[in-house]
């Protein structure tokens, strides 16, 4: 309709503009002051926006957000998008933003709050290869399939091996002190691996450094104040890192990975000891590598031996929230960086993972929205 | 899971004397500063493997000390920053609660259990 783009008003485009999101921060980028000026004229509109870096890897996606939105307006016949970049000034500001203003004093991670809405859930073993990592990508793109906000967040610094498993690899991007959490399937990822020159490098430190880098995936990473799960991949053990943990969140809650077998249970259980002295809430178990079975139709067979979940259960009186099976294409969807869930949604490892999700978002509920 | 510890849900600060905690459980437990000092627990104070340092008593410490700040641990104990700078003990809630609370009941329960 020509000439009825002189009736639209800068506070339309604006309003239209209110739905992109920038696609790191995952807030409107009116919201987050990151449009400067628009110019309308004659079936013409420009705008210019402020993005937080020069280099920032999704330029191009915010471009051909806004001018989708505003093309939509009626009587828009072209778009110019105009990038910049914000002075000093105005990314303190936009921090201040994404930091909730005034409460700086609790961190930056929301859930550094007694109050925050986000929960937390670290996955532990006591005792290494039992499957902690798939465990937990998996049942995180679970969490995100049934449409929560997840995070993972890799704790372990020595060993990780999150990046590879969810397929994330690249550098996070840092707005100031500030670092924004790679993202692959809907789940924000921290690891030390991104970190790293590359991810073949060994990490060699001892206690202090790794509690530092620790407080900072907490502390210092934007992990977003909509983050409604972050599981955190513990190492094995109950040294260092868990201590960290411990001592850093003022809530959280403790899922335990063990193999059926005896010695991996009884150094799970060690771990709900660490769990108990801490205040954290064992909230289940899960029990990984549970059997085999050849064919669909095949009789399992219990590799591992048989019960040591559901014995670690009934000892720690929590539910056993799962049994997963034995089956190569865990092992090759962690590989491949595409988890089960993801990639096999029907198979009986990939719902075995998403009945200890639903039963963990029973067990651990977020709080209703506002 | 053996039942969760008990936890403040409100306390005084550095400037009260006593200190004092309400516990999630209901109970009200009040410390003088100078026995919670005494009682830091962490490993200079109270020593570990075979490093037994001679306990500390009210000759150690002048009962005037005071806490400069205080934080919480995670979610099972809190850190004081005593005059001095001495800032090492965490104090796991069961602790507090159980073992330090100087109100009436708990010190004559503690009485009544004897010396261990």
């Amino acid at each position: 309709m020509p000439g009825r783009s002189d009736g639209l008003t800068r506070e339309q485009v604006l309003d239209a503009l209110k739905d992109v999101q920038d696609p790191e921060l995952h807030r409107s980028i009116v919201e987050l002051d990151m449009v400067k000026d628009v110019v309308i004229g004659d079936g013409r509109v420009k705008v210019d926006a402020l993005l937080t870096i020069s280099g920032c890897p999704l330029r191009e996606t915010i471009v051909e957000s806004i001018k989708a939105k505003v093309a939509a307006l009626p009587g828009v016949r072209a778009v110019d998008v105009h990038l910049g970049v914000m002075s000093q000034e105005q990314r303190q500001a936009l921090i201040g933003k994404l930091r909730g203003g005034e409460t700086a004093f609790k961190g930056p991670g929301s859930f550094l709050g007694p109050d925050s809405p986000t929960r937390v859930i670290a996955v532990a073993s006591g005792k290494g290869g039992v499957g902690k990592s798939t465990v937990t990508v998996n049942v995180a793109a679970a969490l995100a399939h049934l449409g929560h906000t997840v995070g993972v967040l890799d704790a372990d610094v020595y060993g990780f091996s999150i990046p590879k498993m969810l397929g994330v690899h690249g550098r996070p991007t840092l707005i100031d002190q500030m670092i924004i959490p790679l993202e692959r399937d809907g789940i924000r990822v921290i690891s030390m691996g991104f970190l790293l020159p590359d991810e073949d490098q060994a990490v060699i430190w001892r206690g202090p450094l790794l509690h530092k880098t620790l407080t900072t995936f907490i502390g210092e990473v934007h992990w977003g104040a909509d983050l409604e799960y972050l599981l955190i991949d513990l190492p094995p053990g109950t040294g260092d890192v868990s201590l960290s943990i411990a001592q850093t969140l003022p809530q959280s809650h403790m899922l335990l990975v063990t193999t059926p077998q005896e010695a991996a249970a009884q150094v799970a259980r060690r771990a709900a000891k660490m769990a108990e002295k801490v205040n954290m809430e064992v909230v289940g178990v899960v029990e990984n590598m549970s059997y085999f079975q050849a064919t669909p139709s095949g009789a399992p067979v219990y590799i591992f031996g048989q019960g040591g979940g559901a014995k670690l259960a009934r000892e720690l009186d929590v539910p056993l929230l799962g049994e997963i099976p034995l089956d190569q294409s865990v092992r090759e969807g962690g590989d491949a960086g595409r988890p089960i869930v993801i990639a096999h949604p029907d198979a009986p490892a990939a719902r075995a993972f998403r009945a200890v999700a639903e039963q963990l978002r029973s067990a651990v509920p977020v709080p209703a929205r506002a | 899971m053996s039942p969760r510890m008990a936890v403040p849900t409100e306390m005084g600060s550095v400037t009260d004397n006593p200190f004092w905690i309400v516990w999630s459980d209901g109970h009200r437990s009040h410390y003088s500063w100078q026995r919670l000092r005494i009682a830091c627990p962490c490993a200079r104070c109270k020593g570990e493997w075979d490093q037994r340092p001679a306990p500390l008593t009210e000759r150690d410490i002048p009962a005037t000390i005071r806490a400069m700040s205080l934080t919480r641990v995670g979610a099972y104990a809190l850190r004081f920053s005593w005059m001095g700078g001495h800032d090492t003990g965490l104090y796991p809630f069961p602790l507090l609660r159980h073992e330090l609370c100087e109100c009436d009941e708990c010190a004559a329960r503690r009485a009544a259990a004897g010396p261990r």
